[in-house]
């Protein structure tokens, strides 16, 4: 079974970010790490793969600077290939530019039996790339998967719901997207970090893919970051003194919020 | 010469503190102090699946065949957590040992056994009289009389020893004579004692320079959060100060203990006189930061329920192993002058 899954570098959390005033978007000019919420669609695409006895897993990504880093650590831990798309052009994306070039990239795969995405990115959490990505793949969607299992070319996914989980079967191809925490993510052995570094790993701009420069980047964003501000801070509640109507305004109080 | 790490030396650094950082917390090693074996059974198969167990293991027996400049970052890590696994004596001293001195049989089989995680080997050698791990070692190394010899861990006869450090489980051990297999003897004796000698001094400065660094990291964080008159301890000068000359001692340290590194795995001539400086200088700036953390801790820092005793007491303990700063000092004097410096 070969499984594709789309996997994002970001900043290291562990360093203080900082958005850059003049795009007002998150400054990327640091190392890039693995998104830890992709790493565990990997670890299922592995696992899954492992389970169907055989299967290649690709990851796909877009970057800029050509950064393979966070590529590499899933690498290490045990897929097979990359794909990079990397462009100045892309500078600027919203999340439906991102999944354009995501879709056109997976449709450079061939075969792919199933595609796995992290809910959403520790970096940006729009959460919605994913279906976007179904849309334009013209695929079903599954949303937080916490189980998937796969067999006779349908995929068994436990979805997770506030209330528990529902059981969702759907035919394969499909998109699914991952819970975070829902399986271990292993670490990569050395052995598996000497070997990624000999992984073919397919470096692409939007010309190859075909994708016009106007449909993507901050020409083709479909929004506009026009301020960033300090959050408010958080006013301090109201104090009074007992003097012995105290509980008829904590009545009163929450009355006029219609709790009671 | 060259001397800086590579980037795959570093990488793999990155990846041991990750995973150290996550399956060897401070609960897990308190733990350690009270269970049966001292130790934390699932690191151990987390590292040898990593390759950390079979870094020194030569490919051929299923390891990685690299040296003591490849694992003295590692082990550097493994003093950062205080690890309570036989790391130093299995991977550092016992897999080159094997390779280099054991029948070929014999090495064959404990070396991929080594390497798989499967076998843990315990190692005594006269500067080191008991045996940590050794209740739960599968082979045990031992040195008498310049001969190396090895016993199956379930034919020793151990007796327990206390340990400053919970987490040290410590044996006198002793053995039937039939029951040794000879590693080496005579003149090639005396050599690979002396080689494994200094591939365990050499490891425990690594660890001792994690195990400050940690130390001084946690006294930094503390100094920052106590308020003392209305403001953190730490901007007073007199505590700047002492934290200043924990720094100092560290940093002076840890070049001393890369360049041992360096010297053993290129076998150099000066390879001991190297490993007694690393050690000397290790031992000591482990145990000034020691001091320097309690004191700048004030009185939580002597209590148990806080998390700085566990690395105090490793380094106390690991201070004196191996040889403690004044044995190697004596030694480094031998080695230059020909005689013990009075």
């Amino acid at each position: 079974m070969n499984i594709v899954v789309c996997v994002k570098q970001i900043p290291d959390p562990a360093e203080p970010g900082s958005l850059d005033p003049g795009t007002k978007t998150l400054k990327r000019a640091t190392k890039l790490i693995l998104d830890e919420s992709d790493s565990y669609g990997v670890e299922m695409a592995l696992q899954l793969a492992d389970a169907a006895g055989g299967g290649e897993v690709t990851l796909v990504s877009m970057a800029p600077n050509n950064e393979v880093s966070g590529l590499r650590t899933a690498l290490a831990m045990g897929a097979a290939k990359a794909i990079l798309i990397s462009d100045p052009a892309l500078a600027g994306s919203d999340a439906l530019g991102t999944a354009k070039v995501l879709a056109a990239a997976i449709k450079r795969v061939e075969g792919a039996d199933l595609i796995l995405t992290a809910t959403e990115s520790s970096d940006g959490y729009t959460g919605t790339v994913p279906e976007q990505l179904a849309e334009l793949l013209d695929l079903p969607s599954v949303t937080f998967a916490k189980h998937i299992e796969v067999s006779d070319g349908v995929v068994k996914v436990q979805r997770q719901t506030e209330a528990g989980y529902d059981d969702v079967e759907c035919p394969l191809p499909a998109v699914v997207s991952v819970t975070a925490g829902v399986v271990e993510p292993r670490y990569p052995s050395f052995k598996g970090i000497m070997a990624a570094k000999s992984k073919p790993v397919d470096q692409l701009t939007i010309a190859d893919l075909g994708i016009d420069p106007s449909q993507v980047g901050w020409a083709g964003a479909g929004q506009e970051i026009v301020s960033v501000e300090q959050a408010p801070a958080r006013e301090s509640g109201e104090i009074f003194e007992d003097d012995g109507t105290g509980a008829e305004k904590i009545v009163a109080f929450l009355e006029n919020l219609k709790v009671i | 010469m060259r001397f800086a790490f590579t980037d795959d030396q570093l990488l793999f650094r990155d990846t041991v503190r990750d995973f150290l950082q996550k399956e060897c917390q401070p609960e897990q090693l308190r733990y350690a102090w009270v269970n049966d074996s001292g130790r934390i059974p699932e690191v151990w198969a987390g590292l040898a699946e990593m390759g950390v167990v079979g870094l020194t293991v030569p490919e051929a027996h299923g390891g990685l065949g690299m040296n003591e400049v490849d694992l003295v970052l590692l082990l550097e890590e493994t003093g950062r957590v205080a690890l309570p696994e036989p790391l130093v004596e299995t991977t550092a001293v016992a897999a080159p040992l094997l390779a280099e001195s054991a029948p070929v049989e014999f090495a064959a089989e404990w070396l991929s056994r080594i390497a798989s995680g499967d076998a843990v080997v315990a190692v005594g050698l006269v500067g080191t009289p008991f045996v940590l791990d050794a209740d739960s070692a599968d082979l045990i190394v031992l040195e008498r009389d310049d001969r190396l010899v090895a016993i199956a861990a379930d034919k020793a006869r151990l007796e327990p020893q206390d340990s400053v450090d919970g987490s040290r489980r410590l044996f006198a051990v002793d053995w039937a004579y039939h029951d040794a297999v000879v590693l080496a003897e005579g003149e090639a004796g005396w050599h690979a004692v002396n080689r494994a000698f200094d591939r365990g001094a050499l490891g425990t400065s690594a660890q001792l320079l994690g195990l400050a660094d940690r130390m001084l990291e946690m006294t930094v964080e503390y100094v920052k959060q106590r308020q003392q008159f209305g403001v953190p301890v730490g901007s007073f000068q007199a505590v700047k100060h002492h934290l200043a000359d924990a720094l100092l001692w560290l940093e002076f340290s840890r070049p001393v203990v890369y360049n041992a590194a360096y010297s053993v795995a290129h076998a150099l001539e000066t390879a001991s006189r190297d490993v007694s400086m690393a050690k000397a200088f290790a031992s000591d700036a482990a145990l000034l930061v020691a001091r320097k953390a309690l004191q700048c801790h004030g009185a939580i820092g002597y209590t148990v329920e806080h998390d700085l005793h566990l690395w105090m007491k490793r380094s106390w303990a690991l201070a004196r192993s191996w040889g403690d700063a004044a044995f190697h000092r004596n030694r480094v004097g031998l080695s230059i002058l020909g005689a013990e410096p009075r």
